[in-house]
């Protein structure tokens, strides 16, 4: 064994992150699946069958590339303690099975969520996805917390208060828009034609209200917020706390403005 | 020998490298040869006696996707196409595990790959590059911190 040629800083004995493997894991996910999506004409619900793959896929590069992003950042402590290691290794089981529940389905021509057609199908919606879609996003909590406890972590003040809120608005406002979504019978509210008009990639209603923008939003507000704290630091602007604290509550208000919409059955975007 | 049961010994050749190379220690210089270069190369001398004995009789081609159909008409080169992947799949498996290696990316990470390369051969190759890839990338691009264990 070698050991690391390419970094004299990494510990040759644990090896690269979880996290950081992870996001090469994801983006190979992604490109097989966008290879697929364009020899494949079969349609489910008026989407290309790998779009969805494609979109989880690229969501698990944008997430773990954030983490690892940040566990870079925390101090030696935090990164290699029982916590964080243990949470990742989590978060790369769920990921690992919703994935692969994801494309099979995807290869199958069949939706993965929502699909209680038959006992395997129920078990992987109701039980695997559910309880991973639940432990990816505690997983994200988790590592906003560190964000914040880690006093030692090689972060700017408006980027750490970012990270934290970010990570945790994520945590907390996916728990409670996906949590609802996973309740109902389907992510629409109110009911399509055949000739169903979505708009490119994203396959969000363009008809009726889509509640999965709003589930975007939520969970995307751990690149958003950190970012927003980032530019703070960066232009060195006055208040900078002050200034995180509300940009996260406008964020956290328009998602869930855009969660009323959806529910009262309106688009996001009309075309 | 009958087609079915060089099948079956070739199949069993090549599970024993997979076998290797997902769970046998890699210090052990000797063993690790077989995956990588021993079993593969004695699935090449299968697939070397088949192509070479059946090639004309089959009357197909490399140049069109008819000719290479009209290759597989015959039962002994579509034995002998398959021994081709498990060589190939399995030599590529154990170059991908010997890089993964390389970048530190431990056994347990390795095993996804590993399956990936015996099921469906090149998305192995995409899933190990792209790991590797993105081990070098942030460890390229983290140089610059203080404490850094990408």
């Amino acid at each position: 064994m070698s050991g690391y040629d390419d970094a004299a800083a990494c510990d040759p004995a644990r090896g690269p992150s979880l996290s950081v493997v992870l996001t090469g894991f994801s983006l190979a996910l992604l490109l097989v699946s966008l290879s697929a999506g364009i020899v494949d004409p079969r349609l489910l619900d008026g989407v290309p069958v790998w779009n969805k793959p494609a979109k989880f896929a690229l969501s698990f590069v944008v997430l773990f590339g954030t983490i690892a992003w940040l566990e870079v950042r925390l101090s030696q402590p935090w990164r290699t303690g029982w916590l964080l290691r243990g949470t990742m290794a989590v978060m790369a089981v769920c990921m690992i099975a919703e994935m692969g529940y994801i494309m099979m389905q995807a290869g199958l021509g069949q939706t993965s969520h929502f699909n209680l057609s038959t006992p395997f199908n129920h078990f992987m919606y109701t039980i695997v996805m559910a309880f991973g879609a639940v432990l990816l996003v505690t997983g994200i909590g988790v590592f906003g917390y560190a964000a914040w406890a880690d006093r030692q972590a090689n972060l700017t003040p408006a980027l750490r208060i970012g990270t934290a809120l970010g990570f945790g608005v994520s945590f907390l406002l996916t728990l409670f828009i996906a949590g609802y979504i996973g309740g109902r019978e389907s992510s629409l509210v109110g009911t399509v034609g055949t000739n169903h008009s979505t708009l490119p990639f994203l396959g969000w209603s363009t008809e009726v209200g889509d509640l999965r923008p709003a589930h975007f939003l939520a969970l995307h507000s751990m690149q958003i917020l950190p970012l927003f704290g980032y530019l703070l630091d960066r232009w060195a602007i006055s208040h900078r706390p002050v200034w995180v604290v509300s940009g996260s509550v406008v964020y956290t208000a328009a998602t869930l403005l855009v969660f009323a919409q959806a529910l009262a059955g309106q688009p996001l975007i009309s075309l | 020998m009958t087609l079915d049961q060089v099948f079956s010994i070739t199949g069993t050749i090549a599970m024993a490298g997979w076998v290797i190379l997902a769970v046998a220690p890699r210090r052990w210089p000797l063993l690790n040869a077989l995956p990588r270069l021993v079993l593969p190369a004695v699935l090449s001398l299968f697939y070397a006696a088949y192509i070479f004995a059946f090639f004309a009789e089959s009357g197909g081609g490399y140049d069109s996707l008819a000719d290479v159909r009209q290759l597989f008409t015959l039962d002994e080169l579509l034995l002998a196409g398959w021994i081709h992947y498990l060589a190939f799949d399995l030599m590529i498996g154990a170059y991908l595990a010997d890089r993964l290696d390389k970048v530190g990316i431990g056994r347990l990470l390795q095993l996804p790959v590993l399956a990936a390369t015996l099921f469906f051969g090149p998305v192995g190759v995409i899933l190990a590059l792209c790991m590797e890839g993105s081990v070098r990338f942030f460890s390229f691009n983290t140089r610059g911190l203080a404490h850094v264990r990408v």
